[in-house]
C-alpha cells in the first residue's frame, strides 16, 4: 500500500476510476481515503467532476433479461445435459426391499400391539363386571366369565 | 486465485453441474443478469446481447460439470467468455477502431434543457458506443461490472497502467459527449 497519497495521484485515481472509494485499487483504497478524510473540502472539489460522471453513468439503466430470455436459458441448460438424476424405481433399490421390510414389521408390531391392548381392555371390562356381580351378590362368577 | 479470495460462485456452479435445478435456476438469476448487461453496453445493441448472453450461459451450462475450482474465478471466466463473443460481433458486424478518435462533441447537444433520466440514461448509452471500444471495455468492466483493476486488466490482456489510461481517456470522452449534462447539473 502506498503509504503517503499525493493530490495527483489522487486527482488521477479519480479521473480513472470515479469518485466512489470502492472502485479505487484496493491496493491505494485506504491511503486515498486518508486523504480524503484528511483534506475535506480540497480532495470533495478535486471528486467533483468525477462525481459527476459517476451519475451520468449510473443513470444508464442495466438491461433486465426478459421472461423468454430467462426461459431459453433454462432450457438451454437441460439441452447440454445438465438434468437432475432421475431416482431409481423403489421394487430395484435393495433399500427399498429393507425399507418395505422395515414398514412391514412396524405394521405388525402395531396390529400386535391393537390385539394386546384390547384384550387388556376385555380383560379390564370382564374384571369389572366381575366385581360389580360380586358386589350385588348375585350370580356365581363363572356365569359373567363364563 | 489467492487462498484468501475465495470464488463465491463455487459451490452453486458444482451443484448445477450435478444438474440440481435449484443451482440451474440460482445461477440464471446471478449471472444472466450480469452477462446482458456486459453484452449490451459492449455491443449497443439489445438483440445481439441477447444472443451473446444465451450463448455464454450455453457455454456456462457446459463448463458446469467439468469446473475445476482455484484456477480462476468463475466470473472472470464468464466475463472472458461473453467478450470473446462480444468481440466476434463487433468484428463482424463493424469496424474496430482501436486509434484514438479525436474526441467529438455529442451531435445533439442542444438537446440539454429538462433531460430526464431515461434520456440521460440514452444520452450516456449512445456516448458509450461512441467510444473507442477498449476504452469501452475498461469503463464497462470497472464501472459497470464493478470488476478490480486487476481483474479487468487481466481480462483486456493489459497492463493495470495501460488499464488506467484507457479509463482516463474514455472518462474524459463521455465527459466531454456529456459536458452539456454537466452544465445543467
Amino acid at each position: 500500500m502506498d503509504p503517503k497519497m499525493t493530490a495527483e495521484r489522487f486527482a488521477a485515481l479519480a479521473d480513472a476510476y470515479g469518485a466512489e472509494p470502492h472502485r479505487w485499487p484496493v491496493a491505494e483504497r485506504a491511503a486515498a481515503e486518508a486523504f480524503l478524510r484528511e483534506q475535506g473540502v480540497a480532495a470533495e472539489r478535486i471528486l467533483f467532476s468525477a462525481r459527476m460522471l459517476d451519475a451520468a453513468l449510473d443513470a444508464s439503466p442495466a438491461p433486465y433479461p426478459s421472461a423468454d430470455l430467462h426461459d431459453r436459458v433454462a432450457a438451454l441448460a437441460a439441452r447440454a445435459g445438465l438434468r437432475p438424476r432421475p431416482r431409481r424405481p423403489l421394487v430395484k433399490s435393495p433399500l427399498a426391499w429393507a425399507s418395505g421390510v422395515g414398514w412391514a414389521a412396524a405394521c405388525a408390531a402395531g396390529l400386535l400391539a391393537g390385539v394386546n391392548v384390547t384384550s387388556q381392555l376385555a380383560a379390564d371390562a370382564a374384571m369389572d363386571a366381575v366385581l360389580y356381580q360380586a358386589a350385588l351378590s348375585g350370580p356365581d362368577d363363572t356365569e359373567v366369565l363364563g | 486465485m489467492g487462498a484468501g479470495t475465495a470464488d463465491p460462485d463455487e459451490v452453486l456452479v458444482s451443484r448445477a453441474g450435478h444438474g440440481d435445478p435449484a443451482a440451474i435456476q440460482a445461477l440464471i438469476a446471478r449471472k444472466l443478469p450480469r452477462v446482458l448487461a456486459l453484452a449490451q453496453r459492449m455491443l449497443g445493441d439489445r438483440a445481439e446481447a441477447e444472443d451473446v448472453a444465451q450463448e455464454a450461459m450455453l457455454r456456462v451450462w457446459r463448463q458446469a460439470p467439468k469446473w475445476k475450482p482455484g484456477k480462476a474465478r468463475f466470473d472472470t471466466w464468464l466475463h472472458r467468455v461473453a467478450l470473446n463473443l462480444c468481440y466476434d460481433r463487433l468484428r463482424r458486424t463493424r469496424e474496430i477502431a482501436m486509434a484514438e478518435p479525436p474526441d467529438r462533441p455529442d451531435p445533439t447537444p442542444d438537446a440539454v434543457a429538462g433531460l430526464q433520466t431515461a434520456e440521460l440514461g440514452r444520452r450516456v448509452e449512445a456516448a458509450l458506443q461512441r467510444l473507442p471500444v477498449r476504452q469501452r471495455e475498461a469503463i464497462v468492466l470497472c464501472h459497470y461490472q464493478e470488476l478490480t483493476n486487476i481483474e479487468a486488466a487481466a481480462l483486456m490482456e493489459v497492463s493495470v497502467e495501460a488499464l488506467e489510461s484507457l479509463l482516463s481517456r474514455g472518462r474524459r470522452g463521455l465527459r466531454t459527449a456529456l459536458a452539456d449534462v454537466a452544465a445543467e447539473g
